[in-house]
């Protein structure tokens, strides 16, 4: 019978100890109200009480939290339209700042009102500059200000923005195809470039082999005639040298020749008087009145 | 099923905790191990609930299905049931409270939620419920693929680089974990983090850079510059995380132009092609130039020396024959004539005609000579170019 008792008590004891102690995980943030009145921050991991059943434990996530913001077209300063989207890592930090501030909704209704807000300082910051600094060694420092400027604002959220990064800053969908059209053409630029510094430097190498050419066979050619000459030259002093000894000889000697070599062959015929020089003696054995003189 | 007609209690020694000891009494299912091992874990539960009820309500449901008879055995019975349980207890604590590590984990300990400890590899021990541990792959690699489209259809890999032109890049992350209790604290979602980190880093690193280098010499360097920027924002995050490598696995252009770029490639080739045919022209021409000049230039001198040795020969037989003629001039002159015309006129045909017949012959002979055979020599024939003149 004691048992019945003892037992039961047993049960409620522990009851009422487990539902005044609450324990805070690492991960976590609690805080605790009480009809709706804030009672306790506890940010601190470990072991906490509570009053059971008016006191209610609410936790909250105190790792860090992504939030990729939806894709977002801006317009830089230069009304290139780029679209942006960027994704941020937050933090709650003030609990009861946070609770005030998003209500019940927690973590999903911050979500709404981060966006918001990032959002709009992307929209603010990059549309203060044009768009290629966006994509230049500026674009750190942009994500810097958006960062900073969100980081204010979501302050009051009892939020901390931790980083803001951006991801993608790329060409509506639109200019995509103008883009490759663009990307193609200065390809096809810099192939027909390539071809024709081939024709071009091709056709120097040709025309300079030719001129070689030229020069090589005219200069050969002059060469050849000088020697030509140098050698008719000599030839001609040769003869000089020696018929100029008796020219009358030379005549008589180089007659003879030029018969003999003109009148060869069997193919020439000749009409001729007897009393030709050569028939002296044909008819007359003691030869003409004019052969012995000139014997 | 057999094991229903007699429960714990029929044992008589309680005190047996083994569940494998109780079934050894009974001899039907003798060791059904594997023959039938649902009876077992029905017997089992069975048995758990009604020492549960005994510990509660301090009478044992008993033996036998009723529960009549509270009073019979029911201190005995509760006794050894609470032995039972107070074991059973022990064991269920230490099989929480006991953990093991793999050489590739690592385990975080939390003392009522407070990070308490690092746990080491093999056995490990956290009182439960005062102790909680997690365990965490620490060692082992993995991988983070952004940019081959896996993952929806904004993870194109299509990046913007600071000359306007589009990339088409896919990377992977390598990483792991060097602080266990950094990696579970501090980030609610570590693998969006990374993803999320990495890509933006990559996009930053493109944005900055032009589109040639990209595709070819600052593959290296870009690998390089986003493992520093990614592991720099994620030690910013307080993240545990270490990035082991980056592996750059595409750096392409987009496939709406990569047709183009191989154009340009074709071109550089052709280029070179049209080079190499006009040097192997020039040296061909070239070469042929200088041989023909070679030829020229030796034809001359066969010239020259042709020419000056005829003269030369035929000056020293002029001078010869002179040396002898200079003795005899009369005689000599005579000769050579003769002889000259001997054989000029000894191959020819010959017409002779006498001086008087000639002299009125006009009329005469001359009309019947064959004039056909003669040539052209016919109308020369009345003057008879008569070489004696000569």
């Amino acid at each position: 019978m004691r048992s019945a008792v003892i037992l039961p008590a047993i049960a409620l004891i522990f009851g009422l100890i487990s539902s005044s102690l609450f324990i805070v995980d690492e991960r976590q943030k609690a805080l605790v109200l009480q009809f709706g009145q804030v009672k306790q921050v506890v940010d601190k991991p470990g072991l906490g009480f509570k009053i059971p059943f008016i006191q209610e434990v609410i936790r909250y996530e105190d790792r860090i939290l992504g939030l990729p913001t939806r894709p977002l077209e801006v317009t830089p300063l230069d009304d290139r339209r780029l679209v942006v989207d960027a994704f941020a890592r937050w933090r709650i930090v003030d609990l009861e700042v946070f609770r005030r501030a998003v209500g019940a909704g927690g973590e999903a209704a911050a979500r709404v009102n981060l966006d918001q807000i990032i959002n709009a300082e992307i929209r603010t910051v990059l549309g203060s500059v044009p768009s290629r600094n966006v994509l230049s060694e500026d674009r750190t420092m942009l994500m810097n200000q958006i960062r900073d400027n969100a980081r204010v604002k979501a302050l009051a959220l009892g939020v901390d923005v931790i980083d803001v990064r951006l991801t993608r800053t790329d060409l509506p969908k639109q200019n995509l195809d103008a883009t490759f059209a663009r990307m193609r053409a200065e390809r096809q630029r810099e192939a027909t470039d390539e071809i024709a510094r081939g024709n071009e430097a091709a056709q120097g190498v040709r025309a300079a082999a030719d001129r070689t050419v030229i020069e090589v066979t005219s200069e050969a050619r002059r060469d050849a005639e000088v020697i030509r000459g140098e050698a008719d030259a000599e030839r001609n002093a040769i003869y000089a040298q020696a018929f100029g000894q008796d020219p009358e000889f030379f005549t008589f000697t180089r007659s003879l020749t030029s018969y003999e070599r003109a009148l060869q062959g069997g193919n020439s015929s000749i009409v001729m008087q007897p009393d030709s020089a050569f028939f002296d003696y044909l008819n007359n054995p003691n030869g003409r009145s004019t052969a012995p003189a000139a014997q | 099923m057999a094991g229903n007609g007699g429960p714990w209690g029929g044992n008589g020694s309680g005190g047996d905790q083994d569940p494998r000891g109780n079934n050894g009494n009974r001899p039907p299912p003798r060791r059904p191990n594997e023959g039938a091992p649902m009876p077992e874990i029905d017997e089992l539960m069975k048995r758990g609930q009604e020492q549960l009820r005994v510990l509660m309500g301090g009478r044992g449901g008993g033996n036998g299905a009723g529960g009549a008879g509270g009073g019979d055995g029911g201190p005995l019975l509760t006794k050894s049931g609470l032995v039972f349980a107070g074991l059973a207890a022990v064991a269920l604590w230490g099989f929480m409270s006991f953990y093991t590590v793999k050489p590739e984990e690592s385990s975080v300990e939390l003392f009522l939620g407070e990070f308490s400890g690092v746990g080491v590899e093999g056995l490990n021990f956290a009182p439960w419920p005062l102790v909680s541990a997690e365990i965490v792959q620490t060692t082992r690699q993995r991988g983070t693929i952004i940019g081959s489209g896996a993952n929806g259809e904004m993870d194109n890999g299509l990046m913007l680089t600071r000359d306007q032109n589009i990339v088409d890049i896919q990377f992977e992350v390598v990483w792991n974990i060097n602080d266990p209790a950094k990696y579970l604290f501090n980030l609610a979602d570590p693998e969006d983090t990374i993803r999320a980190v990495s890509e933006s880093a990559m996009r930053d690193i493109i944005a900055r850079s032009e589109l040639a280098p990209i595709l070819n010499r600052d593959r290296g360097v870009i690998a390089a510059d986003l493992q520093e920027a990614v592991q720099g924002t994620l030690d910013s995050y307080n993240s545990g995380i270490s990035v082991i490598r980056v592996n750059f696995d595409r750096a392409d252009p987009p496939s709406e132009v990569i047709d183009a770029f191989r154009e340009v490639q074709a071109a550089q080739q052709e280029r070179d092609r049209l080079e190499k045919e006009a040097d192997a022209y020039a040296n061909r021409v070239t070469a042929g130039a200088r041989g023909q000049a070679a030829q020229l230039r030796e034809e001359a001198e066969g010239y020259r020396a042709q020419v000056v040795n005829n003269a030369e020969g035929e000056a020293s037989r002029f001078l010869a024959v002179y040396a002898e003629y200079i003795k005899a001039p009369e005689v000599t002159r005579e000769r050579m004539y003769l002889e000259t015309m001997e054989r000029v006129l000894g191959g020819m045909n010959k017409v002779i005609l006498d001086g008087v017949a000639s002299g009125e012959g006009g009329q005469g002979v001359v009309p019947f000579l064959p004039l056909n055979e003669l040539g052209g020599m016919a109308k020369g024939a009345a003057a008879t170019t008569t070489e004696g003149s000569n």
